[in-house]
């Protein structure tokens, strides 16, 4: 059995891009993209049950403000790394009570999510792009320097 | 009247139900063994079924074995239905552990996955990557990501039965629940805790809050690694329903 020392992920950035209807029951695609990008970064299982926990959290509170749309993510790892961003691209009309032009895009639970993601990641974020709101987190194994 | 007899216990009042078929005998012999169908019910409560559902399963193998005994046997009847109850109940657990059904291969990779976790974690120090557990098992990195994703499908709260834990969660969380006191409830986190189980609630407190880890909660909780992920993911699910409601209600 080899020492976690041992372990050489790759510093070629791997990417992979996914693209899914905004549906709860297709997020386990996401976490699966991210448990095996996890894995090959050299997670221990501790570190890729809470990606999978944390991806969830991105994707689930982002259906929440976008049903209808398609979940755009694109998971890259490398050096023991993982990103992961998402996008929603809008494919119905937004919660009706939502004001999607300011900062409830990001949905009433955003505060909660935040402390949800900051016990679980390195870093997370949402960001205004050109393509519309996006949010990513990135993970880091844990004998990485942060 | 014996006690026994009383409760219609006797087996004069099977061999009255054999030759008359009478509903009325047939129902006060299912009546007055509903005690031992609800006292069978609750030694099997805790375990992630809802008690009524636990009910419900011991009547009926109750009726059906009152429909299924032979007094002719010897054997009393309380004996017979207890085994009969027992026997439903188990059933039961077995074909509602998991919610979403896995194949038969991935559920025992699953337990295998667990099993083997448990042990890497004592052994390694620390909780063993993908690739170690693959190789421990004998199966390939692929295998072990999937049974992981499955174990998704298994009830949160009857995670006992795999774990094999020697005490209930219950009894090990009673010493977390003074502790309560301490924690900063003004965060978004701790107001939304409300909506969860006391259980669920120290360990999403655990993890979120105080910042333990996974494995540093199963530790001080004495259950696996597997148990605590199962419950923070089922546990933050329900946070976030429950959240999704209150907002929809302000809302309105």
């Amino acid at each position: 059995m080899s020492d976690r020392d041992d372990r050489a992920p790759s510093d070629r950035p791997e990417v992979i891009s996914l693209s899914f209807p905004a549906r709860a029951d297709l997020v386990v695609l996401a976490r699966f993209t991210a448990a095996t990008l996890g894995a090959r970064a050299g997670f221990d299982v501790e570190e890729i049950e809470d990606l999978r926990l944390a991806v969830d959290e991105l994707v689930v509170s982002f259906e929440a403000v976008q049903a209808g749309g398609t979940v755009q993510l694109e998971c890259t790892q490398a050096g023991g790394e993982v990103t992961i961003t998402c996008h929603v691209e809008p494919g119905g009309p937004p919660l009706a009570s939502r004001d999607v032009g300011g900062e409830e895009l990001w949905g009433a639970d955003g505060e909660l999510s935040k402390q949800l993601l900051d016990a679980l990641v390195d870093q997370h974020g949402r960001e205004h792009t050109e393509r519309g709101p996006s949010v990513w987190l990135k993970k880091r194994r844990a004998n990485v320097t942060r | 009247m014996t006690d026994r007899a009383a409760r219609g216990d006797g087996l004069d009042r099977f061999r009255d139900l054999t030759d008359t078929q009478d509903p009325r005998v047939r129902d006060e012999v299912i009546t007055s063994h509903l005690g031992l169908a609800h006292q069978l019910a609750r030694r099997f409560s805790g375990r992630g079924e809802a008690h009524d559902d636990l009910v419900q399963v011991a009547s009926i193998a109750l009726v059906k074995a009152v429909d299924r005994f032979d007094p002719e046997r010897g054997v009393q009847f309380s004996t017979f239905a207890a085994k009969c109850i027992i026997g439903e109940l188990k059933r039961h657990f077995r074909d509602r552990g998991w919610a979403v059904r896995a194949p038969r291969r991935i559920q025992e990779l699953y337990l295998e996955v667990g099993q083997n976790l448990d042990r890497l974690s004592q052994e390694l120090g620390r909780p063993p990557t993908v690739p170690e557990l693959a190789a421990a098992i004998g199966t390939t990195e692929d295998a072990v990501l999937e049974a992981i994703e499955a174990g998704r499908g298994y009830r949160t709260a009857s995670l006992d039965a795999p774990d094999a834990s020697s005490q209930t969660m219950a009894d090990t969380l009673g010493s977390e629940d003074a502790q309560f006191g301490h924690v900063d409830d003004r965060s978004v986190l701790g107001a939304a805790l409300g909506a969860l189980p006391e259980r669920d609630q120290v360990i999403i407190r655990l993890r979120f809050i105080d910042g333990l880890t996974q494995s540093a909660i199963a530790e001080r909780l004495g259950v696996s690694q597997m148990h605590i992920s199962r419950l923070l993911a089922a546990s933050l699910k329900q946070l976030r329903a429950s959240f999704a409601d209150d907002q929809e209600t302000l809302d309105a």
